[in-house]
């Protein structure tokens, strides 16, 4: 037990500045996830068969990838390539984009559930389409959504790891305690201390999304 | 884009043998990903039956044991168990491991993947098995016993049939989640398709004559996954109309995580 606080203690500034370098990967990528994962959301709703195979083809790309395999085109590839592209710009970027292609699925079985009467009365009311979609369907569709997407924001919590560990080496949690963990040879104390900074950041995303459903219920 | 598609960007691919390279490696992702699914079926199972006992000295920990694996980034679970788990084990590994696996997976380095998979994955599966064992209705079971069958005998006869079915594109999903996961096990430098890309793309010329770009190659390795998990992904939705049309009910579906909230979009729209 009192190995367990004094790695802690010790070790306070590599844990802490991980944690936060963590939070600031996970908040950018949410961004981006959120916004792209709309707007693909879009494309596969939209009346044209060919925004949806665009939207259609950008889901089945990122959803199947490995997000290890994304991140070594993203960083290394792209800097063989030329483009000088930071390790930030990478890892938020691929986790991004990785997670806004589920995120689009799970909008677009909210677009689903917000029925077709309601939309044809909105655009008989003569609306034009992107209104509907924004006065519409977006605010509804959201609120179904709401626990999908909790429990993919934890699962991008999760994916955030793999960013440090892999070619983009940003200095996260789990980058940092392995550097704790090479000076120390403490593994079960400084895992369990990562361990215990993934599990704070997850368990407020499920109490943030279950205020947030409470919150946004819709009823009906 | 010029860069992307020129010509002599993607020799690499059918010089020597570096495509065939390639795929042994990716070979190696299918095989860890086969072997931890199976091992995590059967365990997830048992954790699921544990977790829905009545018996809180036993479903109490199971839960607790469940929630810790399944919410722990997959890849901290790797490093962890790699760095802790005795040389012993990996010694007795390679000496019971069967002599007709390929040369990457008698590494005792396997073993560790393995055990870090199996631990994520068989609590999501139990996750997932539990509701979809609880989703049954509660007559289904109280019918059971009310005939006489005992606990196993109506968890083998009456529930387990039903309610499994019920997980099937769950389960897939998690298989695909599983197949992008084998990569992760390059980081303890299991030789599989990451490693095997590493090393074209650094030294090609070992394998042809011509230089092959690192992008390329992993836009190549990503296709590689994308088409077998584009392939698992049609035949789970094919078993679920199938035996949609056969019990001619709207299945009730069974969340679990990332990959599952896709699944359930295709069921709900059919598409």
């Amino acid at each position: 037990m009192n190995e367990l606080w004094e790695v802690f203690s010790e070790h306070l500034p590599e844990f802490t500045s991980g944690f936060w370098v963590t939070c600031r990967l996970v908040a950018i990528s949410l961004v981006i996830a959120m916004s792209v994962g709309t707007l693909i959301a879009t494309l596969r709703v939209a009346p044209s068969v060919w925004l949806n195979r665009i939207g259609g083809v950008y889901v089945e790309f990122f959803r199947n990838i490995p997000l290890l395999v994304l991140l070594i085109i993203s960083f290394a590839g792209l800097r063989r390539a030329g483009v000088p592209i930071s390790p930030w710009v990478a890892g938020t970027a691929s986790l991004g984009l990785y997670t806004a292609a589920f995120i689009a699925e799970a909008l677009r079985s909210g677009v689903f559930a917000v029925g077709r009467g309601q939309i044809d009365a909105a655009l008989s009311l003569g609306l034009t389409y992107p209104r509907v979609i924004r006065r519409i369907i977006i605010p509804q569709a959201f609120r179904t959504v709401i626990p999908a997407i909790g429990s993919l924001v934890i699962a991008m919590i999760k994916n955030s790891a793999i960013i440090g560990v892999s070619l983009v080496a940003l200095p996260d949690l789990l980058a940092q305690a392995r550097v704790v963990n090479a000076e120390t040879f403490q593994a079960n104390e400084t895992f369990f201390w990562a361990a215990a900074g993934y599990l704070i950041l997850t368990v407020a995303a499920t109490f943030l999304f279950r205020y947030l459903e409470s919150r946004y219920r819709i009823r009906r | 884009m010029t860069y992307l598609f020129d010509p002599s960007n993607w020799e690499w691919l059918v010089s020597g043998n570096n495509f065939r390279f390639l795929l042994e490696g990716f070979s190696i992702n299918l095989q860890i990903a086969a072997v931890a699914m199976v091992i995590s079926l059967a365990l997830g199972l048992t954790l699921a039956l544990l977790r829905i006992s009545k018996l809180p000295l036993i479903s109490v920990p199971a839960g607790i044991w469940i929630d810790v694996w399944r919410n722990l980034p997959v890849i901290l679970v790797i490093l962890y168990i790699w760095v802790v788990m005795p040389k012993s084990w990996a010694s007795t590994y390679e000496d019971v491991v069967p002599g007709f696996a390929s040369e990457a997976l008698q590494s005792g380095l396997v073993l560790a993947g393995l055990i870090a998979l199996v631990l994520y994955n068989s609590a999501v599966l139990a996750e997932i098995m539990r509701s979809g064992i609880l989703s049954l209705e509660r007559g289904q079971s109280d019918a059971a016993y009310a005939l006489g069958l005992t606990y196993l005998q109506a968890m083998r006869r009456v529930i387990l049939p039903q309610g499994l079915r019920r997980m099937v594109p769950a389960t897939v999903s998690q298989l695909i989640t599983l197949n992008k996961d084998t990569t992760l096990v390059s980081i303890i430098a299991i030789q599989e398709v990451v490693r095997h890309g590493r090393i074209l793309s650094t030294s090609g010329v070992f394998f042809g004559e011509v230089q092959a770009p690192v992008l390329q190659v992993f836009i190549a390795i990503g296709l590689m996954f994308i088409a077998v998990n584009l392939l698992l992904s049609r035949l789970s939705r094919r078993l679920e109309i199938r035996e949609r049309k056969r019990t001619a009910i709207k299945a009730r579906r069974v969340t679990g995580v990332e990959d599952q909230v896709a699944a359930e979009t295709d069921l709900v729209t059919g598409r």
